[in-house]
């Protein structure tokens, strides 16, 4: 099953990443056994994102600047709202990265 | 709502990964248990301290975690890890990591918070004698851990500042061999310039140029570095100089004398011009008088130039002037890093999704996204579907 790598880069994958990171560096982990977790990671954040939240967003905003390479597209946005079923959010400048949906699917 | 549902699913994310991990932590001569359940304690407390998990639903995953040991065992276990989590955070904290003093005023959240390490570490202790040892040393992780999750932003960050930082000086000791290029350059330019001179007096003064030129050069460029070094250290200076000699001697007519006696004269030249614009402005304004015609034409090769070019007098010219150059350089990239990473955190605002399908009708775009996590104001939102309509 391909996986993304993207969702390290989240709050939960970063705290993985950081505990991982640690373990290592004193020797009670194997740098191998941690990729491994981090891959485990990937999967199971894809498959709860796609299994468990069914939640709906709509985003609107100034694009300040758009970039799409290698079937990454990356969105910063300006003045951006987010909103959602019970709440709405506004930001002065986001960045949005996004990967194909389709390689996943591959 | 949503970070309720956000923590669910965070929680079931933990709980996924280390179920399937398991396998590989107890079989094929993996840590044990003891070292997954440390795991998924730290990263669970980093997730509170972040604050995308609440404390309520934590329990839950620490029964569940408790499979292999008794549900009951794991309330005696929460108080031992709880105290020791807190004895430990600010000790370990200045321990390992030297910015956590700051953060430790944070740890007062640490009751709430720290049940989700008690019940994770417990149930590794519970089934382990000996790990209660690890989870001493459990929690001395996760006491360095702690400061920096607590915080989550600053504490991210600085960890991977330090790296960076690192990598940022190494760059800059390239640039400063680099910059002791352009000045080992300069006697070669200097040479080159007496080689443009015996050229204009035409190539019977040349021979003896080029015997005495390497002579007065070295002494030259020595002196111009020290001198530069005094002054400033600053590459752009000794390129200042060069060009005030160059112009002294009218060396305006370089371009004949660099065709004739390209071989030397051209690799220096141009190598010390593209890092010179790369690290000051002062660069350009050497170039603009004298050198434009040689940065054009090595401009490509340049870089492999540089380094086989370096010439042996340069060594002495480069200690010199690492001794200077460093610090100044290395505050300056220091200062700029940790600007930039500071907003970067204040303002990282980010969301990290598939794309469905991305279009655009003039300035206008649109964008379904799906499977997202959203970092937003310091919240943690999850959605399936995302629309996006953006003007550019």
């Amino acid at each position: 099953m391909a996986t993304f790598e993207l969702y390290r880069r989240s709050t939960i994958g970063m705290c993985l990443t950081e505990t991982l990171d640690e373990m290592v560096s004193n020797g009670t982990l194997s740098p191998e056994l941690a990729i491994q977790v981090l891959v485990q990671f990937d999967k199971s954040m894809t498959e709860a994102l796609e299994s468990q939240v069914k939640s709906k967003v709509s985003i609107k905003g100034h694009l300040h600047t758009y970039r799409f390479c290698d079937n990454v597209w990356t969105f910063i946005l300006q003045d951006a709202l987010f909103k959602n079923e019970d709440t709405q959010e506004t930001v002065n400048r986001v960045k949005i990265v996004a990967c194909d949906s389709k390689l996943l699917s591959q | 709502m949503a970070s309720s549902t956000t923590s669910a699913v965070y929680i079931h994310v933990i709980e996924d990964v280390i179920s399937k991990v398991r396998d590989e932590f107890i079989n094929n001569g993996g840590p044990g248990e003891a070292v997954l359940n440390e795991l998924q304690g730290i990263w669970e407390m980093k997730m509170m301290r972040a604050g995308v998990i609440c404390g309520p639903i934590d329990r839950s995953s620490g029964q569940k975690q408790p499979t292999p040991g008794g549900p009951i065992t794991p309330v005696h276990d929460l108080n031992v890890p709880y105290e020791g989590t807190e004895e430990y955070e600010t000790p370990t904290a200045d321990m390992l990591f030297p910015p956590t003093p700051l953060q430790t005023p944070a740890p007062t959240p640490l009751p709430g918070s720290a049940d989700g390490s008690m019940y994770n570490i417990p149930t590794g202790s519970s089934d382990y004698p000996t790990p209660v040892n690890d989870n001493s040393g459990g929690n001395t992780d996760v006491k360095g851990a702690r400061p920096s999750p607590y915080a989550q932003s600053p504490s991210p960050w600085p960890n991977q500042r330090t790296p960076l930082s690192v990598d940022v000086n190494v760059a800059y000791v390239e640039g400063r061999e680099e910059g002791d290029r352009g000045t080992s350059n300069q006697p070669l330019t200097q040479d080159f310039f007496t080689m443009s001179a015996g050229k204009r007096k035409r190539e019977d003064f040349a021979t003896q140029y080029h015997n005495s030129g390497y002579i007065p050069q070295q002494d030259g460029a020595g002196d111009v570095t020290s001198e530069v070094t005094n002054l400033e250290g600053s590459k752009g200076d000794n390129d200042l100089d060069r060009c005030y000699s160059a112009t002294t001697e009218k060396i305006k007519v370089e371009a004949p004398s660099v065709t004739s006696s390209s071989k030397i004269p051209q690799q220096d030249g141009p190598i010390p011009d593209p890092y010179d614009d790369m690290l000051s402005t002062p660069n350009i304004y050497n170039y603009q008088g004298v050198v434009n015609e040689d940065y054009n034409v090595v401009n490509t090769p340049a870089p492999n130039d540089l380094q086989a070019a370096t010439p042996a007098p340069v060594p002495q010219n480069d200690t010199g002037d690492d001794d200077d150059d460093e610090p100044l350089n290395e505050d300056d990239d220091d200062d700029l890093d940790d600007v930039d990473q500071g907003e970067d955190m204040n303002t990282a605002h980010l969301v990290l999704a598939q794309f469905d399908k991305v279009t655009r009708t003039k300035s206008r775009w649109k964008c379904t996204l799906k499977d997202g996590i959203m970092h937003i104001n310091n919240k943690d939102i999850l959605f399936n579907k995302a629309t996006g309509e953006f003007e550019f």
